[in-house]
């Protein structure tokens, strides 16, 4: 099915929304903006969607034709705020040695589960911050100090709370990633691009 | 890893998954919890993935102690 998108006028975001909106239910949209950002986002998210597209230009105004390629997603991308990816690093802050609230043992599993997938993730964390019983994880005897040394190994800075650790009475125990402080953590959760708390 | 990949069980619950992992550590068979792979299943469960060598000596550890529903090839 195929649909036709006059945006021109429109600020950004909107464009970038119009389209996204129409790939959902559409597998071609002709979009057409009257400014340079709004069809470089546009043809962003499209190509971020495995879409094929191609640019028409007509003095300030460009028609972009976006077909939705077989096996492409529908509209997973993030909510465009006129810059589609983030440009800081990316920060996952593990707080707890467990996931999520409730019950503490299954807590456990779904962490060390979650370590997992992210050893197997395609796009790695740039940074792990561990803090308060999140610094347990990264200790010797940990059930996941493989996954978050072969995170390390990939390229990924741990960071490990040492006032945590020293509260813990574990800072002689550490097995992976580095010691670190208060300025340190705050600048990379400051700093970062995106940032998940677990 | 080995050329044959990895072999998984799956149980019924988190708390089969927890008592099959006790047992294998006491058993001292090698083994990681992980989640159940996309391949097999959309739930969101968890899964123990350990060396196809080990498959007997892992099957005979867990014999009458915790119910395995499957166990795959991944």
């Amino acid at each position: 099915m195929k649909t036709e998108i006059d945006a021109r006028g429109k600020a950004c975001p909107e464009p970038v929304i119009l389209a996204k909106k129409a790939l959902e239910t559409h597998d071609v949209v002709v979009i057409t903006v009257s400014d340079e950002a709004a069809m470089q986002n546009v043809r962003r998210l499209a190509e971020g969607l495995g879409c094929s597209v191609t640019v028409e230009r007509r003095g300030a105004e460009a028609t972009l034709s976006i077909s939705r390629q077989a096996g492409a997603g529908r509209g997973a991308v993030e909510c465009c705020t006129g810059e589609l990816k983030p440009s800081g690093p990316m920060v996952v802050v593990v707080a707890s040695d467990v996931m999520g609230r409730g019950d503490d043992e299954l807590g456990r599993v779904l962490m060390r589960s979650f370590l997992h997938t992210l050893t197997e993730a395609s796009e790695k964390p740039d940074v792990i911050i561990f803090f308060n019983t999140g610094v347990r994880l990264a200790v010797n005897g940990s059930d996941v100090l493989a996954d978050i040394a072969a995170l390390s190994g990939a390229g990924t800075k741990i960071l490990v709370c040492g006032t945590c650790l020293g509260f813990f009475e574990l800072k002689d125990q550490l097995g992976a990633g580095v010691i670190s402080n208060m300025y340190d953590i705050s600048e990379a959760m400051l700093g970062a691009g995106k940032l998940v708390q677990v | 890893m080995t050329a044959a990949g990895w072999c998984v069980l799956l149980f019924d619950s988190v708390s089969q998954v927890l008592l099959a992992e006790k047992v294998l550590k006491q058993a001292a068979l090698g083994h990681k919890v992980i989640p159940v792979p996309r391949q097999i299943s959309s739930d969101c469960g968890v899964c123990i993935r350990f060396d196809p060598a080990l498959r007997d000596r892992v099957v005979e550890a867990l014999a009458g102690k915790v119910e395995v529903r499957e166990i795959c090839v991944v």
